[in-house]
């Protein structure tokens, strides 16, 4: 092999790590260290100016290997990676230290040790490098059709995009009609207009696109395969069919806490839920006299921490509706913080407050209570501006409950291995800049399967998914990370202890030669190491992170000299 | 809305998070994308935020990598600094007319290094820093701008010439000077006069100041005082205490015989570029005729003495009393450096050549001035005359009468208009009551007692103009006439002593100066060279200066082996015109120049004071912002950016450029502006200074910030324990802006969050109507803000905001709404949460025929099912000009127009 010729950019970001590790000394120290050819410091290492520092260098010093000490791979790897490819260097021969997380940020009250460890964990880094192996990435064929999970406004809205663009879609609901929970719905804020009426309208879209095959009382039972080429398993009731798709969205939706035993929920006939209001009113209209809505009912409390972020809205909607049909009524809407955000929803909550609905705000130390017997008859709360308690009679109650994630999220968080919030959503890549991505390729989700949204946010979202959809699907392949794990045959015994630990289904054990041996598939492998570790016979090889390369740090970390 | 034959490419307006994803995910499908932002660099609102909510990401380190895969993507045409001027067309087919502002600089040469920058002399509020911070009218952004190009924020024509700088033979940048003396920055003004000038104190002492005489302000009213403000800004800064800058050595040695102004000059510029230095000084002290030739009171020795102090610190050696040609040989000198400067001056006195001459008592001005200015014992008679009408006779005369002599008259043999010395010494010398005899000349010096007695004068007339070009004086016959005298100072001119040249072959003209190369300053000997009054007989300072700067240049491209080239130098000085002056006029009110004051003469003949006291600090500015350059905003074309640039980038004559594009689809996501809240006149913005908007204080926690990151409170710098944050600031207010602003209950909560991070224990108290905290752990983060970073939540809407004078601290009187009590709570820093409205949709709803909300926020006329489409086909909105949001549904919203945009330009593929 030859000689490595290592340059190393090591990044102030700013004060970020600057002003706690003292760049220059580490500078010189890392000059020191052995096949260091190159050491420099750049005050934002990921500016323009950083990223020319490093093409400028590979060529002036003939660097073969490349690292940059600065923040965490997750977000700035492959900007580096590919300055050095663009300067002709392997990508795979660019090494990453954090000394931004590792020393910085976790010793900012101890510069001097950060210093040291930034030096340290250079030096690792530095072991490291001279055993780096160039990679080659292998370019897989994306099948240009997307398989949509979950049939309501935000999967017809995603699936519409992506067959508009021209790609081919599967469509799947579990339930016999489409229209998810829209179907249940009365009227629609901000605009009011029937929900039946939008998502009627969609629907025969669907049913009219030739892109778009609609699988009704369908559920996806099993999925496997990698971006570009997912088998997936349906089951429409009972019934088995085999699908190859490039992409999947998940758009399963949320569904609504049925707050058994809050309020006389349950109990009293004349408590209801939104939706139950909603259906009421759809079916039948509403006449009721004396009305009080209580929001938060599940929400915002210890058990369920989060805001269900619409609710606010739906009960200001139902609220004013029930005042427009009938203006006698008196309706009372008791609530926390009100959730009007924005444009429209200020104005709607404004317009309701105009509409004679009366609101009450309560705390969650003084919870109001309803009071009855067979039925709700009396809501008694503390009223703030009054600084007393209110006593109000009913005719109904309706409960503004929060959504939850749907049961089976767990059953598909599982088959398609991508992860769920700690409250049963399921969890993006990046909360702030990969709001529809999961961590997984060629896998999206959007709506209320995410977290609870609106309509309109719902639809923004669907659009968003199908937009990521389409970019592998475009494009016609993809090239996965060439950091994978290998199996060394002559090693392996054949005993399958990787295959199940597998998380990602890489792994299954073939014939070879009379014997088995255990085989990973590149495309579907993440690199993650487990399969490495558990090997028994040491036969699994971790590109990038092979034995040599680990054990040359710890060796580096523990050594006295450079 | 099939393209099938459309252009296969969209237009996105904005260059924000929301603009930069939908630009990504479009070019990442493989469609063509012209990315139009405004400002110079990419990056928009999110840029400024220190970290996000609420994960506390750092808003930089996850937005910079998206700016540059923007920026490098090849399928994504970037225009920065670029607006869209016309929109023609219909869905698929849309043509625009973009139009890109000049930079000024050269983009495709521009390295983004920020030498320019360091040299600009005008200094404009930092947008980026809300105004907080300072900026150059060359400049980046923030430092992680994308592109890293700079951009000269020129915005008129300079309403001068320039012509001082075009007068000053050292081409000092005297508009950038006065620029930053105007703006209070006075180290950096004397810095940038000593880039061309090494001796700022000195010079703006003495000089006679060709640049007054150019300055086209004094064709309006009065000329600028450009000397006093030099002065003035080398009297702001202790030289001693000025850092030194480390230069790479190279193994070369130059000598220079002479520490005058020309050596100095040269010893300077020489050092700074690394040459190893030797000045041979054959006088005890250093400095020339600055040294010797000004007296004390024009030039107090100590500056001098600092000025020189600071050029040996630069590595320069000066041996003094060391006479070339008597103590050391040309020839060895030659032999030990690789270049020789010769800059001896002209310090030799001119004969009268007249009878009694010889007599004690007669003595030549140029000694006179030098002895006493060496601290030799000078005596002078009671009556003194001095002969001569220049500046030195002038400072001989003043000299005397400080030294004590009672009489003191000038004497000179044409009349007042030919005096060469300066109309300021003339009316100096007057005023110390010393008389001046016109048309007047000495023929004889009688002795009495063995010593000068009198002297006797005869009467000039004036006739033809001589070689000169003044009119000859003649004697008028029979007008002889003798008075009585003790001391007669002979101040008739100084020729250069070059007989130390001779022998060496150093080519000398008939007046005795050494010959060279006017434009190089190179003799006929290679690896010699020569400037200063040795050259040209007596001259001023400042061209001593500029003659032993030019050698300088020359020097050292001969000691790099490279061809002596001329550097260019700049044009004749311009007037204004007519039409321009009477334009000027009624532009610029006449204002009166600031006179220096001085010492009262009655004290100063006493002893050798400095007379002139220098400007007062509101004095100088007073006068530096008389400039009429000065009266512009932005770049005021002092070209220091192109002199530094070594990119060659700088192009003040760049023209705007104008582009036509097709385009199937457009999206416009031109983000938020911040809503004016000095209006709100409650709250005190703008009055009280502990009173700052939101993301001001982001700015005041960002690491790159104006405070680089440390939190500290506008009116005394010091750290802020409690804050309060007021929310709903204009929004949720009918008077102001009606809606919710949406993300300002969060940014509250992550300010104070941030707040207690960068000083724990720090109390925050926010106040608000509904907390609005709705999106994806949010309630979660308003709960770790109140558990573990004493972060309290007040609900009321504060009804104003006043101020404990004492201390500077606001003062929040609220409603406590639990029970109906007026309140109070002092605090050390208030944070307004202000509204934020739509950017740039107005005029841009106009051009692109889509109609806005009543707040100017994107009409979405189907607002459910296609929430991100405008009421034009082909035409879609994201981001904060779409609705109020944040930055989740922002990228949201980016991506998912992207997929709109999509639909249209990819149909049927």
């Amino acid at each position: 092999m030859e000689q490595a010729r290592i340059g190393v950019f090591v990044c102030h970001c700013g004060v970020n790590i600057g002003a706690y590790v003292d760049v220059p000394q580490v500078v010189e120290y890392v000059k020191g260290l052995p096949n260091v050819v190159h050491a420099e410091r750049n005050l934002f290492t990921c500016s323009e100016e950083g990223i020319s520092a490093i093409k400028k260098a590979i060529p002036e010093y003939s660097l073969n290997r490349v690292i940059v000490a600065s923040c965490t791979p997750r977000t700035h790897e492959r900007l580096f990676r590919a300055a050095c490819e663009e300067a002709g260097l392997n990508k795979y021969l660019f090494e990453f230290v954090n000394i931004r997380d590792q020393c910085s940020w976790v010793h900012m009250r101890e510069p001097g040790k950060a210093t040291e460890k930034a030096k340290e964990l250079i030096k690792m880094g530095v072991a490291k490098a001279r055993l780096l192996q160039p990679l080659e990435e292998i370019e897989i064929p994306v099948i240009p059709s997307c398989l949509v999970m979950g049939g309501g406004v935000v999967g017809i809205s995603a699936a519409l995009n992506l067959a508009e663009q021209g790609f081919e879609v599967h469509l799947v609901e579990k339930e016999g009609e489409l229209g998810g929970t829209l179907l249940d719905i009365y009227k629609l804020f901000p605009t009011n207009e029937q929900a039946s009426k939008l998502i009627g309208a969609l629907i025969q879209k669907v049913k009219d696109h030739s892109k778009i095959k609609t699988h009704l009382s369908t559920k996806v039972k099993d999925a496997s395969g990698f971006i570009g080429n997912f088998d997936a398993t349906l089951d429409e009731d009972g019934k088995e069919s085999k699908l190859k798709v490039g992409t999947i969205i998940v758009a399963t939706g949320a569904e609504e806490l049925k707050p058994l035993g809050q309020y006389g929920y349950g109990k009293f006939p004349n408590v209801i839920t939104q939706l139950e209001l909603e259906q009421r009113m759809k079916k039948e209209g509403f006449d009721g006299q004396n009305v009080v809505m209580i929001n938060c009912v599940g929400a915002r409390v210890p058990e369920r921490t989060y805001c269900s972020r619409f609710c606010c809205m739906t009960a200001v909607k139902n609220a004013t509706l029930i005042k427009e049909s009938n203006p006698t009524s008196k309706v009372w809407l008791l609530h926390r913080d009100l959730m009007a955000y924005g444009v429209e929803f200020e104005n709607y909550y404004r317009k309701s407050m105009e509409q004679g609905v009366r609101f009450i705000r309560y705390e969650l130390e003084k919870l109001p209570r309803v009071i009855g017997n067979g039925k709700a008859e009396k809501v008694k709360v503390w009223h703030q501006l009054r600084g007393r308690e209110v006593e109000l009679s009913v005719d109904i109650v309706v409960l503004t409950t929060p959504l939850i994630p749907r049961a089976d999220n767990e059953e598909i968080s599982k088959m398609l291995k991508v992860p769920l919030s700690e409250q049963g959503f399921f969890l993006e890549a990046h909360l702030k800049l990969m709001p529809v991505e999961f961590a997984t390729d060629g896998i999206y989700l959007c709506g209320s399967a995410r977290w609870p949204t609106d309509i309109a946010e719902g639809v923004s979202q669907a659009y968003a998914a199908a937009a990521k959809a389409a970019i592998p699907m475009r494009r016609g392949y993809v090239k996965p990370e060439a950091i994978t794990a290998l199996v060394d045959e002559d090693k392996c015994s054949g005993c399958g202890t990787c295959e199940p630990v597998c998380p990602f289904k890489a792994i299954e054990l073939q014939a070879r030669d009379g014997k088995k041996v255990s085989h990973i598939s590149e495309a579907v492998c993440k690199g993650c190491g487990t399969c490495g570790a558990a090997c028994p016979a040491g036969a699994i090889i971790m590109n990038h992170f092979r034995d040599v390369e680990i054990l040359a740090q710890i060796e580096a970390l523990f050594s006295k000299s450079n | 809305m099939n393209g099938q034959n459309g252009h296969k490419s969209v237009l996105v307006i904005g260059g924000g998070i929301a603009g930069i994803q939908a630009s990504l995910d479009l070019a990442n499908m493989g469609f063509k994308v012209y990315l139009v932002e405004k400002s110079p660099s990419i990056g928009g609102r999110m840029a400024q935020l220190d970290k996000t909510f609420p994960t506390n990401d750092c808003a930089m380190c996850i937005l910079a990598p998206r700016m540059i895969e923007a920026n490098s993507h090849s399928n994504i045409d970037l225009y920065t600094y670029s607006e869209v001027e016309d929109v023609s067309g219909e869905v698929s087919d849309f043509k625009v007319k973009i139009k890109r502002n000049s930079p000024f600089v050269d983009w495709s040469k521009c390295t983004g290094c920020g030498l320019c920058e360091e040299g600009c002399p005008v200094i404009l509020p930092k947008e980026f820093d809300q105004g907080l911070g300072k900026r150059k009218a060359i400049f980046i952004p923030f430092p992680q701008a994308v592109p890293k190009k700079y951009t000269v924020d020129k915005r008129e024509e300079r309403p001068c010439k320039a012509a001082c700088m075009d007068a000053c033979p050292a081409h000092t940048n005297v508009l950038g000077y006065i620029k930053l003396i105007a703006e209070g920055e006075f180290q950096e003004a004397y810095k940038l006069i000593r880039d061309t000038n090494p001796l700022p104190a000195s010079v703006g002492r003495v000089c006679y100041a060709p640049c007054e005489e150019a300055c086209n302000r004094g064709q309006i009213d009065e000329p600028m005082a450009i000397r006093d403000l030099k002065r003035f800004a080398a009297d702001q800064v202790n030289i001693e205490e000025l850092e030194v800058p480390t230069v790479t050595k190279t193994d070369k040695k130059v000598a220079i015989v002479g520490s005058g102004p020309a050596g100095l000059a040269a010893a300077n510029d020489l050092a700074l570029k690394g040459h190893d230095v030797t000045i041979f000084e054959a006088l005890p002290e250093s400095g020339g005729m600055l040294r010797v030739g000004i007296p004390e009171y024009r030039l107090p020795k100590e500056i001098l003495r600092k000025e020189i102090g600071y050029i040996q610190k630069l590595g320069v050696e000066i041996r003094t009393g060391v006479q070339v040609g008597k103590d050391i040989a040309l020839e060895e000198i030659r032999g030990n450096y690789d270049a020789l400067f010769i800059a001896a001056g002209a310090h030799g006195g001119m004969r009268l050549r007249m009878e009694g001459e010889e007599l004690p008592g007669v003595i030549e001005g140029i000694r006179f001035l030098r002895a006493v200015n060496l601290g030799e014992k000078v005596e002078v008679g009671k009556k003194t005359a001095v002969i001569g009408g220049g500046n030195t006779a002038v400072d001989c005369a003043r000299t005397a009468k400080r030294l004590g002599a009672e009489e003191v008259k000038i004497v000179y043999r044409r009349s007042r208009s030919e005096m060469p010395a300066s109309a300021e010494e003339t009316a100096a010398v007057e005023e110390e009551g010393i008389p001046i005899e016109f048309l007047t000349t000495p023929t004889r010096f009688f002795p009495g007692n063995g010593k000068l007695a009198r002297m006797e004068c005869v009467k000039m007339k004036l006739g033809e103009p001589d070689a000169s070009g003044r009119p000859r004086p003649i004697p008028i016959e029979g007008s002889e006439f003798t008075t009585s005298v003790d001391t007669v100072i002979a101040a008739l001119g100084q020729a250069p002593e070059t007989e130390f040249v001779k022998e060496f072959g150093v080519s000398l003209s008939k007046r005795g100066m050494i010959e060279i190369d006017p434009e190089t300053g190179a003799t006929n000997i290679e690896g010699v060279f020569a400037g200063g009054d040795v050259v040209t007989g007596p001259a001023f300072v400042i061209d001593a200066i500029a003659a032993g700067k030019r050698a300088a240049h020359s020097i050292d491209r001969h000691l790099k082996g490279e061809p002596i080239e001329v550097k260019e130098e700049g044009k004749e000085p311009e007037k204004l015109s007519e039409e321009e002056v009477e334009d000027r006029k009624k532009r610029f009110p006449s204002q009166k120049r600031v006179r220096l004051r001085d010492e009262p003469i009655g004290e100063r003949i006493k002893d050798f004071r400095e007379v002139s006291l220098g400007y007062t600090v509101e004095e100088a500015i007073e006068e530096a912002s008389r400039c009429l350059a000065g009266q512009i905003e932005g770049c005021i074309e002092c070209h220091e950016c192109a002199k530094r640039c070594e990119a060659n980038a700088i192009a003040y004559t760049m023209q705007d450029e104008h582009i036509e594009i097709d385009v199937g689809a457009i999206i416009l996501a031109t983000g938020l502006d911040l809503y004016d809240v000095s209006p709100l006149t409650e709250y005190g913005y703008g009055k009280i200074k502990n009173v700052v908007t939101a993301i001001e204080f982001e700015r005041l926690t960002a690491a790159s910030g104006p405070t680089f990151g440390e939190l500290k409170r506008p009116s005394d710098g010091k750290i802020p324990h409690a804050i309060a944050f007021i929310q709903c600031v204009g929004s949720r207010d009918f008077k102001h802006k009606a809606y919710c602003s949406s993300v300002c209950c969060m940014h509250a909560t992550k300010e104070a969050i941030l707040a207690y991070e960068h000083h724990p224990g720090t109390k925050s108290t926010i106040f608000y109507m509904d907390l609005r905290a709705v999106g994806k752990r949010f309630q979660e983060y308003v709960t770790r803000a109140k558990e573990e970073y004493n972060v309290t939540y007040i609900r009321s809407r504060p009804g104003r905001v006043a101020v404990n004078p004492e201390n500077q601290n606001p003062i929040v009187w609220y409603e406590d709404t639990t029970t109906t009590e007026t309140k109070n709570m002092e605090v050390d820093l208030v944070v307004l949460c202000q509204a934020m409205t739509p950017r740039g949709s107005k005029e841009l709803a106009e051009m692109l025929g889509i109609e806005l909300n009543e707040y100017g926020f994107v009409e979405v006329p189907d607002k459910l099912s296609h929430p991100v489409d405008s009421t034009r086909p082909g035409i879609f909105a994201c981001g904060y000009v779409h609705s109020p949001r944040d930055i989740p549904d922002s990228v949201t919203q980016g991506s998912g127009a992207a997929a709109r945009a999509a639909e249209v330009i990819a149909g049927g593929s």
